[in-house]
């Protein structure tokens, strides 16, 4: 049984809880402009930036910005000079930043067990001020889904007509990557590097499969982001395992749970 | 009298030091419908891009009434996102509505009443991808009416649509002419062009610009299409061109 009054199990589900507010507004943003991928990748990308975060004592958040908004400085760099594909440039600098991230935490700075901890998470010792960038990051999310939601909205649904509708694509659309890397970034505590996705990906995808509704889509993602922290936290302390992949288990198999069953129901329609 | 669209020695493209497109004069009175006819890539978007103010210009102006609506081809809209019919025709209100506000009562009666006016009242809450393509040009072409714009650029609009939402677009046209506004229609078909008022033929460059009978000779769609035409002769007259794709 989850101990409540243990204070770092109180955090770490204060902590689920405010994830799930980006994971529900800007994860359904992220799947619906097909996102998922550069999600993975800010995720990753932070991953050297937190092993030397962790060997200097500066602060992992800042890190992990740093890298975040260095990635995607990079990656439009590569797009715009070299004719890589979005997609291309997102893996080269992926596979690119794993690989140094490794190098440094295993040859350079020794980090040792520590690297479990950096690539999947931990919410052991979460601090007062996690859970505060956590909360501003949740606001922020609230904030640019109520002033963007009409130009997401536009603008993925025929980018060719945006302007004409008076919307602006170009600023609304790096916002949207800037709150997505903001909200990876804050994702790392509970999910570790390289399962960000989880958390802003996972509960929006598999809500999509039951709705054709935005409003729908956003509050079931919080939701279900919510209801899926909480038993994350719960199966993790039972079993004394990462958040992260706890997380990733129940978020799976939800997912392919709901997937298998809207199949199996086209299918009973159609026959 | 106002203006419909007034277009003098343009010349613009994306690229440094090289037009898309170049030379293009013409007026387009209001009430008038302009087929514009063209080759791919032979600057017809390219055009459109220029009237919405989305091309770089580096010769000639432009004069028109106010911000034009643009209908896009349907399927170069998202048919899986999470979109009702209504609220695509909402997006034309966009542009008038703050963004901390909700879209106001009367342009959310004006979109059901833009529905109505193409046919597609009773399926205001169908999810746009679901419609037939026909119905989700009429969409497109009810949230342009809710910009109540007075000038209208319409990307291939009758395009694969099956006959009873080209009967219904074509009739929506006829009405919108006689309210005062200005159409310019993309099109490869030239019996299409045939019915309209005026036909702009280009190829990067104003090839003819006129009444069809006048402009839409052999001669001049040969010009205009160069390889992608195929002629056939019936009654003396150029009825039929190469294909589109995308």
């Amino acid at each position: 049984m989850i101990d409540l009054s243990a204070l770092y199990i109180q955090r770490a589900l204060l902590e689920m809880l405010l994830l799930a507010v980006p994971a529900g507004l800007l994860g359904s943003w992220i799947v619906l402009r097909r996102l998922a991928f550069f999600t993975h990748a800010v995720g990753t990308v932070s991953f050297p930036g937190l092993v030397l975060a962790s060997a200097w004592g500066i602060s992992p958040q800042l890190a992990a910005l740093s890298a975040a908004l260095g990635f995607g400085a990079a990656q439009e760099r590569l797009v715009r000079t070299r004719r890589l594909a979005a997609d291309a440039a997102t893996g080269l600098l992926l596979v690119g930043a794993l690989a140094a991230g490794v190098v440094l935490a295993s040859d350079v700075y020794e980090s040792g067990t520590e690297v479990d901890t950096l690539l999947f998470g931990s919410l052991i010792g979460l601090s007062a001020t996690d859970l505060w960038l956590t909360a501003l990051v949740a606001a922020a999310a609230v904030a640019l889904d109520a002033a963007l939601r009409r130009h997401w909205l536009g603008t993925g649904f025929e980018p060719g007509s945006a302007r004409a509708l008076g919307l602006r694509p170009v600023l609304a659309d790096r916002l949207l990557l800037t709150g997505t890397a903001a909200a990876a970034v804050v994702a790392l505590d509970a999910v570790g590097a390289l399962l960000v996705t989880v958390v802003l990906v996972v509960p929006a995808a598999t809500v999509r499969l039951l709705t054709d509704r935005l409003v729908r889509l956003q509050l079931g993602a919080i939701a279900l982001a919510a209801a899926e922290g909480v038993g994350a936290v719960a199966l993790a302390d039972a079993l004394n395992v990462g958040a992260g992949p706890a997380l990733a288990v129940l978020g799976g198999a939800l997912f392919a749970a709901v997937a298998g069953a809207t199949a199996l129901r086209a299918r009973a329609v159609t026959a | 009298m106002t203006p419909g669209v007034v277009v003098r020695g343009l010349s613009g493209g994306y690229a440094p030091g090289r037009d898309a497109l170049r030379d293009v004069w013409f007026a387009a009175e209001p009430g008038q419908i302009v087929g514009v006819l063209g080759p791919n890539g032979g600057g017809k978007t390219t055009l459109f891009r220029a009237l919405l103010g989305e091309l770089p210009i580096r010769h000639g102006e432009l004069v028109l009434p106010g911000r034009p609506a643009y209908v896009p081809q349907t399927e170069r809209a998202r048919l899986d996102f999470p979109v009702s019919a209504f609220d695509v025709v909402l997006m034309g209100a966009y542009a008038r509505t703050p963004w901390f506000r909700r879209v106001a009562r009367g342009d959310r009666a004006a979109a059901h009443a833009a529905l109505e006016r193409v046919g597609l009242a009773g399926e205001a809450r169908a999810t746009f991808g679901a419609l037939s393509g026909g119905q989700r040009q009429r969409v497109l072409i009810a949230r342009a009416l809710l910009q109540q714009a007075q000038v209208l650029l319409l990307d291939e609009p009758l395009s694969g649509v099956d006959g009873v939402s080209a009967a219904r677009i074509a009739a929506l046209f006829a009405e919108l002419r006689n309210e005062g506004r200005t159409l310019l229609l993309a099109t490869h078909d030239v019996r299409q062009a045939s019915d309209w008022d005026r036909v702009l033929c280009l190829h990067n460059r104003q090839v003819d610009f006129g009444r069809p009978v006048a402009v839409l000779s052999p001669e001049t769609l040969r010009e205009t299409y160069g390889g992608e035409l195929i002629v056939l002769e019936g009654g003396g007259r150029a009825v039929g061109v190469g294909h589109h794709a995308h």
